[in-house]
């Protein structure tokens, strides 16, 4: 069963102001009741897929400055003041 | 002039002189002014730097000098792919304002061969979703009939083909987004093998399974637009070095000696009649052509709906969190916020089908539930790669319709996530295991409505699937679309 608060946390979590929780509780209730059935198969293998890739086939690792417009990243951002990012007060 | 003319076919009159870029370029542009207000496919509409780029193409042909192999073909693109100095929304109020600072590497190597970006088509937010409504935007409406959604979630890459607004569409496929509206809108879509096509300057969704793929009208365009953007890409390293050297060579080579496999599980029960009844015409059609059809089982995909959206799910929650509005979003201040209350306020804009994924992704990602959800998840997916494995050992090809069921109209499911939800499952089990998969246009139901077939090969045998799709091709004879 999933309930309200459980959604407002799950909100919490995700980092969203939920305006009618009990909006999700059903659909969310609905789909999660679906997904159970992955708890009931049964596997041959504990194997998971995983591709494995040597380090010679990665590139590079080297500091390049990513330039568009001849300018910095950074001086393109919204809210950019001097190379910081103006954000709400922490605490 | 007529706009209703392959990818190919435009380059081959461009070359020959019969018509220029411009000319094209700018019908295109009239085109979609006479029919955006019925299908609304495009978000932004690129008219003076496309209809200037054509000019600069047109220059270059008169004065003999080196032209790109794309000759000035106007392109729509997906709003989740970037593209430099052009907005790019994701469909998303949480991202109207952005402008990318760089382009994809699939839109660099596109432009690299001259090719026009008119405009970024329409999705359902961050590509999460089959209809197209879940859009910031509003819906897209399908050409065959504007009462109906054109799949989704690239249902403006669909749309925007089909009703002739552009020659060749680039989407995003995570678990259908390609193959579904190339199904609802009667056009050829594709998503190539996991590696194939670079994913840099693609927003991400679910990164572990998706893909850019073409929409285009024939299966001939998808190979040539397959040729330039597949490949390494050193700004995404999961991409390999396993390009087919030309998918546009040899693609008439025939079905003669293949082996197709009709998956069962996906020509059963729960499939529309008249779904059914092309799928065994298309099987037929294969069989006159030289190929040996044979039923196959893969049982695992009973489970496949579950395991997809808990794994897309989970990576979406985990990704989306990048949006607080703060290194990029709309306009809104911080003034008097504190920041946690500012971040919850702002990302309280996502749609409610991103908000619902944000949502399970937490849940199935949460301690206590993880083993349940996630870590089974996983396994299915081993479990459905095994099989496909075992699956190619017997046959060349597998087949299946693209969609379960026939397009239905706006607004008949958007309030029941899990139907829509299982409408995917013919298409997921190409991401979750990450082989090429293709939807032809085959049929038109007797309500008017597109039916498309779907063939899968095994990972990196493109060049395979598109022969294979092009003879399908060839045996259907399909009306023009009405709008």
């Amino acid at each position: 069963m999933v309930e309200n608060n459980e959604i407002k946390h799950l909100g919490d979590l995700v980092k969203v102001e939920l305006k009618e929780p009990e909006k999700y509780v059903k659909q969310v209730e609905h789909i999660l009741n679906y997904f159970e059935r992955l708890d009931k198969v049964e596997f041959a293998s504990e194997e998971q897929l995983r591709k494995e890739v040597s380090f010679d086939n990665l590139r590079e690792d080297k500091h390049e400055p990513f330039l568009t417009d001849g300018r910095l990243l950074i001086e393109k951002l919204k809210k950019d003041q001097n190379n910081f990012i103006r954000a709400p007060k922490m605490v | 002039m007529n706009l209703d003319i392959s990818a190919t076919e435009y380059i081959s009159q461009v070359r020959n002189g019969t018509i220029s870029a411009e000319e094209f370029v700018s019908k295109t542009i009239d085109r979609i002014h006479a029919v955006e207000n019925k299908i609304h496919a495009y978000i932004t509409i690129d008219e003076k730097n496309a209809l200037d780029a054509a000019k600069t193409i047109d220059k270059k042909i008169r004065a003999k000098e080196k032209v790109g192999a794309c000759f000035g073909m106007p392109l729509s693109i997906k709003d989740n792919i970037c593209t430099m100095g052009l907005k790019t929304t994701c469909a998303s109020k949480m991202l109207e304002d952005f402008i990318a600072p760089y382009d994809a590497t699939v839109i660099s190597r596109l432009k690299a061969e001259d090719a026009i970006i008119l405009g970024k088509v329409n999705l359902d937010e961050f590509a999460m979703g089959s209809t197209t409504e879940f859009s910031f935007y509003g819906p897209t409406k399908n050409p065959w009939n504007t009462q109906y959604v054109p799949g989704g979630s690239s249902g403006g890459s669909g749309a925007s083909v089909s009703a002739l607004e552009c020659l060749i569409s680039l989407g995003s496929d995570t678990g259908g987004s390609v193959r579904s509206p190339a199904s609802f809108c009667s056009v050829v879509g594709l998503k190539p093998t996991y590696g194939l096509v670079s994913r840099y300057g693609l927003v991400s969704y679910a990164n572990s399974i998706e893909q850019i793929g073409p929409v285009a009208k024939k299966v001939e365009d998808i190979a040539f637009i397959l040729n330039i953007i597949a490949g390494r890409d050193p700004h995404d390293d999961t991409t390999m070095e396993k390009k087919n050297d030309d998918y546009t060579k040899d693609l008439d080579a025939g079905l003669s000696g293949k082996k197709i496999g009709i998956i069962e599980q996906m020509t059963g029960s729960g499939i529309d009649r008249e779904v059914l009844s092309a799928t065994n015409k298309a099987v037929s059609k294969l069989q006159d052509l030289g190929a040996q059809c044979i039923p196959i089982s893969l049982d695992a995909v009973e489970h496949s709906v579950a395991a997809y959206y808990t794994i897309a799910s989970a990576e979406a929650s985990s990704n989306l969190s990048r949006y607080d509005n703060l290194r990029y979003g709309f306009d809104f201040g911080t003034e008097g916020f504190e920041f946690k209350a500012y971040v919850a306020k702002v990302r309280s804009n996502f749609g409610p089908e991103v908000t619902r994924r944000m949502l399970l992704g937490a849940f199935v990602l949460s301690a206590g539930y993880y083993g349940k959800y996630y870590l089974k998840a996983q396994k299915v997916r081993t479990m459905i790669k095994s099989q496909i494995d075992e699956a190619f050992k017997k046959v060349d090809l597998l087949l299946a319709p693209t969609m379960p069921i026939l397009p239905f109209k706006i607004g008949e499911k958007i309030d029941d996530p899990l139907t829509l939800y299982l409408l995917d499952i013919n298409t997921i089990i190409a991401n979750l295991t990450g082989i090429p998969a293709i939807s032809v246009p085959f049929a038109i139901s007797s309500s008017n409505l597109p039916i498309g077939i779907q063939l899968f090969a095994n990972s990196f045998e493109e060049k395979k699937l598109l022969q294979a799709a092009y003879s399908l091709q060839q045996t259907a004879n399909l009306p023009k679309v009405p709008i």
